[in-house]
């Protein structure tokens, strides 16, 4: 994001925002087809906020919600410096404009992102209405404050609303540098605040993507080639066509559409397509071969991530040695509100409502889509034409950093020359989803003596893998080497939940558990022994005092891991319950999270709750797994989710401290699926090689 | 697939609609009467986020026509919410139960289907209950607590 820039202060008012568009083509929008272009009187100090007449604040925030508490958080950070009464802020989602920067939501950010300037949009705006006040109050600035929404002159206890100074307030000049607040003045960070986007969550309100309606609307889905790059070679169009309810069926480059009155009229058309497929580039792979096939196929040779100390191949043979391979399957995302994408066409134009977590790369896609349908337009002009909106996003966890739908809708909409909504069954998104990767650890080390590490060495072999979780071990190891063999994917690989370090941090936290016990060593005790990040050292021993470690026996079996990652530090522990001499059960889950100062409490608390829920989904339940060149699953029977009655207790630790905030999205997850192992490994004296987990009998 | 005219009672008013014979409930409160509280997840009546109450009883609604519901008292999110002062509304709303919030319509529908068959659900019950509703960000935790909240509010009041 661009540095906060004063000068920008009525960017509002003047730029070509996207509503603006309107403006630039001399055509207005009709009927619901057109967003709320707000245009009541207020004060409109910068990008990000707004005081209306009434003293109603409106934030204007730039990143995805979508459950993790963008809307709060960030609202918390402007709030907290506009000294604005909480009770009267609103939010929505700001609209695609360069005075955002890159607007994507990903790789826990938002917090990290906007901590400085959010703080300074909020502080700007702050001593402009200041300065308002105290003219209105004929005082001197000095001895005035602003408090709840109100400025205050403290000797003589004279007051008057931010409502009133608004008109005031936009001529003020902006000031050009600003004073930030000392943690120990914060009066709403760090303190658990009600959620923004709370009361119409309840009360079914909340409007996601797949829930906008506009005039005349006309429903589509799609179906894509099971075997993924497939084509179509025909398909039963005029039977489709016959139906009730169907207005279209065409084929696209990604598949056949089916346009209906209906979404139920299009699902079942859907069902009723008979469609050929040709060709397909994973035809002949699968889950088991996969790996194989493409390192055979490969010129390319392992990379070197991180060296330490001598070339592994000199060291000598007295030291004791171990290896393991552990392979990790494709997980799917399963976002609760299936793709979807809806376009308003008007004129030529097109307003996109995209649930995406990048309105940017949203807008670069429609240009895309459109560009190869209307070559004779320019870049630039085609974007003059599309507008983007973000709606609530039910659910992300990095499936939406993927613009497919949104491709598919602006096709189908242009094609159409009418209002349309995209959205695919779930079974479209479980076989199309741009998955976690497959991916292969091969690790060994070899202990000395007394037991202590001396050697570590991992080479990592995945599909589009990548190195983040892997690149830094966080143990004082005298001879490392991590190597990468990342191949070329022919299925859809895309960002999920923590990324590779969900992956990585498994392959790290669960051989350092074999690597602990082959030497004699109780794995906790060796990690605060050798861990080198004193972040790191201090959440495991807080886990470790909470959980009391060292009181463990043959009914009561703990495992930890720790990791890293998203500018946070988490160390998980898991219980488990012997129940009889077969049969364990799950116990208590812990996590301690270190992530600098804590901004929303509650926010940290969901999230890390949320983390712990959804990787050990991913460690119990049956993955995504790749046959003949297809996706076996279908839906949430075969690709479960952890359920209500699965989930055990947890409890999550907050290491609150001063230092700059750090990501809480993600970092709860890696953790955890090693912990888990880790206390099978204790139990039952053998690695756990493959997901998903058994809790009894080998896995 | 034959069109017919249908007659809903959706949160106390009745709306008339014309239908496919086998269309799901789900559908018709969606595209036809714009109840979008009602959410589309699975459609095929494992993931409970269109979970709708029919004469008091929970019901998914993918997986019952709408013809099927005629003449029956239908309730949705958008009805229930018109009680603000439920214990359910209210320690759902102290907990700060949702995240993205997408599956809560099924999740406080059931709950009130639970807590209104009985006031004082056991642990198991509340788990065979609440496992019918899929959550992927994870807010069971929560969702136990609420429910264990406003059962005790609920038997206070029973009591006094």
């Amino acid at each position: 994001m661009k540095p906060f820039d004063p000068e920008r202060r009525d960017f509002l008012k003047k730029s070509a925002l996207s509503a603006g568009s309107a403006l630039v083509l001399g055509i207005a929008w009709s009927g619901e087809i057109a967003a709320a272009t707000d245009t009541t009187p207020g004060f409109k100090p910068n990008a990000w906020l707004k005081i209306d007449t009434d003293g109603l604040v409106t934030l204007y925030i730039a990143e995805s919600e979508m459950g993790q508490g963008p809307f709060t958080s960030l609202s918390m950070l402007i709030a907290e410096e506009l000294e604005v009464d909480w009770q009267k802020v609103q939010v929505e989602h700001a609209p695609l404009d360069p005075a955002y920067g890159f607007q994507g939501t990903g790789g826990s950010r938002s917090v990290r992102r906007n901590w400085k300037t959010l703080r300074e949009a909020g502080a700007v705006a702050r001593q402009m209405i200041l300065a308002a006040g105290a003219e209105y109050l004929k005082a001197p600035i000095e001895s005035c404050q602003a408090q709840l929404s109100r400025i205050t002159h403290r000797p003589s206890s004279k007051s008057v609303s931010y409502a009133e100074l608004v008109g005031r307030a936009a001529e003020m000049p902006a000031p050009k540098g600003v004073a930030l607040k000392q943690p120990e003045d914060f009066r709403l960070i760090g303190t658990p605040v009600t959620r923004l986007d709370l009361a119409d969550k309840l009360n079914g309100k909340a409007r996601y993507g797949i829930d906008t309606k506009l005039p005349n609307m006309v429903y589509a889905t799609i179906a894509q080639s099971p075997v993924f790059g497939g084509r179509v070679k025909s398909f039963n169009d005029s039977e489709i066509k016959q139906r009730s309810g169907i207005i279209d069926c065409f084929e696209l480059e990604e598949g056949v559409v089916v346009v209906a009155q209906g979404t139920w009229h299009a699902f079942q058309a859907r069902k009723a397509l008979k469609i050929d497929w040709q060709g397909g580039k994973t035809a002949q792979l699968n889950s088991d071969n996969i790996i194989q096939r493409l390192s055979d196929e490969t010129s390319q040779k392992a990379s070197l991530i991180l060296q330490r100390g001598e070339p592994i191949a000199q060291l000598g043979s007295a030291l004791k040695s171990i290896n393991s391979e552990y392979r990790l399957p494709f997980q799917a995302h399963m976002t609760p509100e299936p793709m979807n994408c809806t376009v308003g066409v008007e004129n030529g134009r097109y307003r996109v409502w995209a649930p995406t977590q990048s309105p940017t790369s949203a807008m670069a896609t429609a240009v895309k889509a459109l560009k190869a349908l209307m070559p004779e337009f320019s870049e630039a002009e085609l974007e003059a034409r599309i507008e983007i909106v973000t709606p609530l996003l039910g659910g992300g966890f990095g499936r939406r950093i993927k613009q497919d739908y949104v491709t598919q809708a602006v096709k189908i909409a242009h094609r159409l020359q009418r209002s349309v909504q995209l959205i695919w069954p779930r079974e479209e998104d479980v076989q199309h989803d741009h998955y976690h990767p497959l991916t292969q650890h091969r690790l060994s080390g070899s202990l000395d003596q007394a037991g202590n590490p001396q050697v570590w060495h991992h080479l990592i072999t995945g599909l589009q893998s990548s190195k983040y979780g892997a690149d830094t071990l966080p143990y004082d190891i005298p001879h490392v080497r991590v190597e990468m063999l990342r191949l070329d994917s022919p299925v859809p690989i895309g960002p999920w939940r923590s990324v590779s370090n969900h992956y990585n941090a498994y392959a790290i936290e669960h051989f350092f558990d074999e690597l602990a016990r082959a030497g004699g060593q109780n794995p906790l005790e060796l990690r605060l022994k050798l861990l080198t990040e004193s972040r790191l050292n201090a959440v495991l021993q807080r886990a470790a005092e909470a959980t009391a470690w060292h009181q463990q026996d043959q009914q009561r079996i703990l495992g930890c891991a720790v990791h890293s990652s998203f500018g946070s530090h988490v160390a998980e522990i898991v219980e488990l319950i012997r129940l009889d001499e077969h049969k364990l059960k799950l116990g208590k889950i812990t996590c301690v999270v270190d992530c600098g100062i804590a901004i929303n409490p509650d926010t940290i608390r969901a999230q890390l709750e949320g983390s712990v829920i959804y990787a050990l989904g991913a460690a119990l339940k049956p993955p995504i797994r790749l046959n003949n060149g297809r996706v076996e699953q279908h839906n949430f029977h075969d690709t479960p989710i952890l359920s209500f009655k699965e989930t055990p207790p947890i409890e999550v630790i907050i290491s609150n401290s001063r230092l700059d905030p750090g990501g809480v999205g993600e970092p709860g997850v890696p953790p955890l699926a090693p912990a888990l192992a880790n206390a099978l490994l204790s139990a039952h004296g053998t690695p756990v090689t493959r997901l998903p987990m058994k809790l009894n009998g080998a896995s | 697939m034959d069109l017919m005219a249908v007659t809903l009672h959706v949160n106390g008013s009745a709306n008339r609609v014309e239908a496919d014979s086998d269309i799901p409930l789900l559908w018709v409160l969606r595209d036809q009467l714009g109840l979008t509280g009602t959410k589309y997840s699975c459609g095929i009546g494992i993931c409970g986020s269109c979970m709708v109450l029919l004469d008091g009883m929970p019901v998914k609604a993918c997986r019952i026509t709408a013809a099927a519901c005629a003449g029956k008292k239908i309730t949705t999110i958008e009805g229930l919410a018109e009680q603000a002062d439920h214990p359910l509304l209210k320690t759902w709303l102290e907990l700060q139960v949702p995240q993205c919030g997408y599956c809560q319509s099924g999740q406080i529908i059931m709950a009130y289907a639970l807590l209104s068959e009985k006031h004082d659900p056991s642990a198991d019950e509340i788990d065979q209950a609440m496992s019918q509703i899929l959550c992927r960000c994870g807010t069971y935790p929560r969702i136990r607590q609420a429910i264990q909240q406003a059962s005790e509010m609920i038997r206070a009041k029973d009591l006094s």
